[in-house]
């Protein structure tokens, strides 16, 4: 009777472990051209065997929140943790739909991109709240110091949402990951290609110190 | 705080009438919502639109927050996003992530109305 109510109590306690973790939001978060939708597609493609979006270097290419639901990993340990992955529009402080035409788009297909990433800008952002633990992109070949970066980090400093600043493209020459850490000493910040794949086991594994 | 009639660039002071009725000149409905020291800059931007891109913009920012076919004025909240042409916009991120609404819509009896439901995104699960 007792080994019974024990194994009930067990089993409670797991499923309840499992519901909250079942919904965890963890969103990608950055400025434009950052790499989170590659970053997205990593990881999609090293748990769940498929990619999640279309990556591309003219800037704006994610123009709305996508969301794959219940991708899990695993650690060398051999925990796992399950979330929905959230990608989101890069965030911009100017929108130009100039800046579109010289990679060989018509005015009007233009100005349409331009509309919809603004429009992918404020959804972005009103999506912050939604979010349990926010992986922040930054591309280290930039610097590091704009109104961007720290309001988005600041942002979520004041909602306490967990965070893990990624310095992406760690494969470039330009690549400064230091820049990143002495712009934000207060955070774990990880060095990565989210396209050729460097350091992404140590990536992996800081998930699960930042997802609780 | 002062309100632009988008189409023909009259200034009518906060809480005038011609917010809900329309503009006097035009009849238009569409706003930009200024502080006082934007004003001269309000004013420049409005002035160097054609009458087709003032209708584009009105149209591009019904898109963006998602009106459909209401008659309500609408005043845009130029301290968040700035439209200062077709396809040229200058958002103030740390203004849009305070969560203040960009838009508001004019009712009768009801002066500002948040619209910030229009963007929020379906509840944590």
């Amino acid at each position: 009777m007792m080994i019974i109510r024990i194994g009930d109590f067990i089993k409670r306690v797991l499923n309840n472990i499992f519901k909250q973790k079942k919904n965890i939001k963890l969103g990608l978060y950055g400025p434009v051209n950052s790499g989170k939708t590659s970053l997205a597609n990593k990881i999609c493609v090293d748990w769940i065997g498929e990619e999640m979006g279309i990556v591309s270097s003219i800037p704006h290419e994610t123009r709305e929140i996508k969301i794959k639901e219940k991708v899990e990993i695993k650690s060398k340990k051999g925990k796992s943790i399950s979330f929905n992955l959230v990608d989101t529009p890069g965030i911009a402080t100017r929108i130009d739909y100039e800046d579109f035409l010289k990679h060989r788009m018509s005015v009007k297909e233009a100005k349409k991109r331009a509309k919809e990433a603004t429009k992918g800008v404020i959804e972005a952002i009103k999506w912050l709240d939604n979010m349990d633990c926010v992986l922040v992109v930054l591309d280290s070949t930039k610097n590091p110091y704009s109104q961007v970066n720290l309001t988005i980090l600041g942002n979520l400093q004041a909602r306490n949402i967990p965070v893990l600043v990624i310095g992406n493209k760690v494969d470039l020459k330009k690549s400064n990951l230091k820049a990143i850490e002495d712009a934000f000493p207060q955070y774990e910040v990880i060095g990565v290609s989210a396209l050729n794949g460097n350091n992404i086991e140590e990536f992996y594994e800081s998930l699960f110190r930042v997802i609780k | 705080m002062p309100h632009q009639c988008v189409k023909c660039n009259i200034i009518y002071p906060d809480g005038s009438v011609n917010l809900l009725k329309g503009c006097n000149e035009c009849g238009g409905k569409f706003f930009f919502f200024i502080k006082e020291n934007q004003l001269k800059e309000a004013e420049e931007i409005v002035k160097n639109l054609t009458p087709e891109e003032k209708i584009q913009i009105e149209k591009d920012v019904f898109e963006l927050i998602g009106i459909e076919g209401d008659e309500s004025p609408v005043v845009l909240d130029l301290e968040s996003i700035r439209v200062l042409e077709p396809g040229k916009y200058q958002l103030d991120v740390v203004e849009l992530f305070k969560g203040k609404p960009l838009v508001y819509r004019l009712e009768d009896g009801k002066y500002i109305i948040d619209l910030a439901s229009t963007f929020r995104s379906k509840k944590k699960d």
